[in-house]
């Protein structure tokens, strides 16, 4: 192993605060030579002001940022501007210069007043001019290119400033696909053959995970993961940070982690208690996850019985709050679980049974409804058994001896009418608008 | 290569022929102009005499042959010669110069305030330091005694604007309208001080009314010593800071993270633009939008690099004023209008027009 290369960029304990407000608090971050750094994190979570901070644009109110071993604040603008390249989330739109003129402009704070321009300069312009495909075309106005152009001239003109660090803020923001792919795999590059230092703030965890050698997550201000994509990002997370279900998979060619975030989870507005019922669901493998949806929706208490932990049905009992009795995966029930699905029954004041796949490690459950659920309104959602046994007959014989103690339902929406209608419940006849209405939010409310 | 990286390639765009041509076509009316201006005025002297008077030089004021023929009389063609070296000659002069620093405020101003609306007279500039001025005449000093305490004392009036649209100008991110707005609160401030000043006017001077609504008529050679001073040491420093307004063009931060030191810059030019506003305000009273419209048409000719347009505002202000002038002295002779008419005759729908059409266009976000 080559001993690892000098910090470029070293945060310590950095704390930022507008007015009484924090921004940050005791982030401390090291980036070397030639890394590719990303920021993530929710809107808000404090990207922006660490950039600020490393650019000396806010001052923080405790801790340091050094650059290359020199705290920010005591090198001149110039130093900083060329330790330091900026590409801000948004800017002015600015004049319509040229583009040979905006790329030049990178070059300020290496050159010197009434020395018109340096060889120097003129090369690395014309040469990054070059590199980025504008060569030809360097007396068209920048406000003629198209958006995706234009990000892609923003970067020339913060390369221009050969600085061993680079700070982006949302680099790829308002871009199409290709544009994204195309200004990070430059930004890579960049960090790769220059050995430039990355620091970007990027959104889109996936094109963090693809390009970066770490992310660094901050919430409300704070670090809380810091490594290799495939170490951060976990659907713990996801979940704790930006409050959203993600699927994480691994991408067979690169073997990067990629994600696939889930539907927004349900906020359910607190239904009235009085007119629901207690209703138990027994499921899995999904089959009882629009059923719990719409028992939700129209008011009723509802639980969960004896489903595996990470089934579809567990996951979204977890979701909508609903009390359930879990399993670990791939295993047969055991005693524990199967004495909290009894008491979830005997509690309830009617069973639905969904059209679960009936196996060895869960017949039990059927057999817990016969013996516990006496009295009870049995609901059996199904169109038939055929298929659904996987126990050589058992399952079918208690699911026929359920059929003949239940009212069947064809679907969720059959449910709701026959607990509606055998209740009397206010229920059916409820067409208060708003009560029990299932509301998506764009995130779980974030745990405090 | 030449030093400038202008899109001075082998086959140039049309749109650089067009400028180049609009650039000659500006340059000869300039031309035209300052030749043509000498016989513009209220009393009327053949052209011929005004060239021979000219081209004798200032000593040589008298003789009939000089004024061109035995028609003349000698005591008549002495006051043409006055006429011409000591009011005309100074007047264009004056407003050659007076033009060229409003142009460079003009230019200046928009560049520091990210604002192509900015303009000395707009943002309340103007009427501070003719307030300032004002001071003088409640302590009985007149206009022509006055000398180098009149532009002093207007760039002491000045500073409160300058002062004000530099904090209102910078904090946050206020819309371009709200430091307009600022600049009419001002303006309308500084004028209700002006006007109790020139009310109480000790002097019961009239030449203070006609000073207030400006014009070349108490133009000298003194004078234009000191404006032509202020117009090349305050030109020559906004020219040299215009790579600066360029980089602040992308907004504060950005310029800053780039290495210009925002703060200080921004306060050196609104200085000089408040020194310079003041000086012209001193000698030729309240002239508007001379600085709103030099600077566009110039854009229009040369691009948006500050680096050109700031020098060049400054030539395309003087000889707009100088226009203006002229034009002040022949509406209708033989009274000579205050020059604020023309300018604000050209300027103000101009102003309305940038005013529509921005708010026609989109901001595209760079």
């Amino acid at each position: 192993m080559t001993p690892a290369p000098p910090a470029a960029l070293t945060a310590t304990n950095v704390t930022v605060r507008y007015r009484a407000v924090p921004a940050l608090t005791h982030v401390s971050l090291e980036a070397r030579a030639g890394e590719f750094v990303a920021l993530a994190g929710p809107n808000g979570s404090g990207k922006t002001s660490f950039i600020r901070a490393a650019l000396g644009l806010v001052v923080p109110t405790e801790g340091t940022i050094a650059i290359g071993g020199v705290p920010v604040p005591e090198l001149s603008l110039a130093a900083r501007a060329r330790a330091l390249a900026w590409m801000p989330q948004e800017e002015p739109a600015g004049d319509n210069v040229s583009i040979r003129d905006y790329v030049g402009y990178g070059r300020y704070a290496h050159s010197q007043r009434f020395v018109p321009e340096g060889v120097r300069d003129r090369e690395i312009a014309e040469q990054i001019l070059r590199d980025f495909g504008f060569a030809g075309r360097e007396s068209v106005g920048v406000q003629e290119l198209s958006g995706g152009e234009r990000q892609r001239l923003r970067l020339a003109r913060v390369l221009a400033q050969d600085s061993p660090v680079l700070l982006l803020d949302e680099p790829t923001a308002h871009l199409d696909m290709g544009y994204q792919l195309d200004l990070l795999e430059r930004v890579h590059g960049i960090a790769r053959s220059q050995g430039r230092t990355v620091i970007a703030a990027l959104h889109d965890l996936n094109l963090a995970a693809r390009f970066a050698d770490r992310i660094v997550v901050l919430q409300r201000g704070r670090k809380v993961a810091d490594g290799a994509p495939a170490a951060v990002l976990s659907p713990a997370l996801l979940r704790d940070v930006w409050g959203v279900v993600a699927d994480l998979r691994r991408d067979e060619r690169s073997g990067l982690p990629y994600l696939i975030p889930r539907l927004p989870v349900l906020e359910v507005v607190p239904p009235d208690r009085s007119r629901g019922l207690r209703v138990h669901v027994v499921g899995g493998g999904g089959s009882a996850a629009p059923i719990l949806h719409a028992l939700v929706a129209e008011g009723h208490r509802v639980s969960l019985g004896a489903v595996a932990l990470f089934d579809t049905d567990s996951e979204t009992a977890g979701e909508l709050g609903i009390p359930t009795a879990t399993e670990l995966p791939f295993v047969p029930l055991g005693d524990e679980v199967r004495a909290r699905n009894r008491e979830l029954l005997q509690e309830a004041d009617a069973v639905v049974v969904a059209p679960f796949q009936v196996g060895p490690g869960n017949v039990a459950v059927l057999d817990d409804i016969l013996q516990v659920a006496v009295g009870k309104r049995l609901y059996l959602v199904d169109t038939g058994v055929a298929g659904r046994d996987h126990t050589g007959g058992v399952g079918t014989e208690r699911l026929r001896a359920l059929a003949a103690r239940s009212v069947r339902v064809l679907d969720s929406a059959d449910l709701l009418r026959a607990l509606a209608s055998a209740s009397g419940s206010p229920a059916a006849q409820s067409d208060d608008a708003d009560r029990g209405r299932v509301r998506p939010l764009e995130r779980l409310e974030k745990p405090r | 290569m030449g030093g400038v990286p202008a899109g001075a390639a082998a086959s140039p765009p049309p749109r650089s022929v067009r400028r180049r041509r609009a650039a000659l076509l500006l340059l000869a009316a300039g031309v035209l102009l300052v030749v043509l201006s000498p016989l513009v005025g209220p009393v009327a002297i053949p052209a011929g005499t005004v060239y021979a008077l000219l081209a004798h030089g200032p000593g040589a004021v008298g003789s009939a042959s000089t004024c061109g023929g035995a028609a003349v009389s000698a005591g008549q063609c002495r006051i043409w010669a006055e006429i011409v070296w000591q009011t005309r000659l100074p007047a264009m002069i004056l407003a050659l110069c007076a033009g060229a620093i409003l142009g460079l405020s003009g230019a200046t101003l928009q560049g520091v305030f990210r604002n192509p609306l900015a303009d000395p007279y707009l943002l309340g500039l103007s009427s501070g330091a003719a307030m300032g001025a004002a001071i003088l005449f409640v302590f009985n000093v007149g206009i022509s005694e006055a000398g180098v305490l009149l532009p002093a004392f207007a760039f002491l009036g000045g500073l409160i604007p300058g002062l004000v649209i530099f904090v209102a100008g910078r904090t946050g991110r206020r819309s371009p309208e709200t430091l307009l707005l600022t600049g009419v609160a001002l303006s309308a401030l500084f004028s209700s001080f002006l006007a109790t000043f020139l009310i109480y006017n000790p002097l019961g001077d009239l030449q203070v009314s006609f000073w207030l609504l400006g014009g070349m008529s108490d133009a000298s050679w003194l004078r234009d010593a000191i404006v032509f001073g202020v117009v090349l040491s305050v030109g020559a420093v906004l020219s040299v800071l215009g790579r600066e307004l360029n980089l602040l063009q992308l907004g504060e931060d950005v310029a800053q993270s780039m290495g210009v030191p925002v703060q200080r810059v921004t306060l050196v030019l609104v200085l000089l633009t408040t020194v310079g506003t003041a000086t012209a305000v001193a000698f030729t009273g309240v002239i508007g939008f001379v600085g709103l419209v030099s600077p566009h048409i110039v854009r229009r000719i040369v691009g948006p690099d500050y680096r050109r347009v700031v020098p060049l505002a400054g030539l395309v202000g003087g000889g707009f004023l100088l226009l203006a002038w002229d034009a002040a002295q022949s509406i209708l002779p033989p009274l000579v209008l205050p020059v604020g008419i023309p300018t604000s005759f050209v300027g103000a729908p101009f102003f309305l027009y940038l005013l529509y059409r921005r708010r026609a266009t989109s901001m595209g976000a760079l």
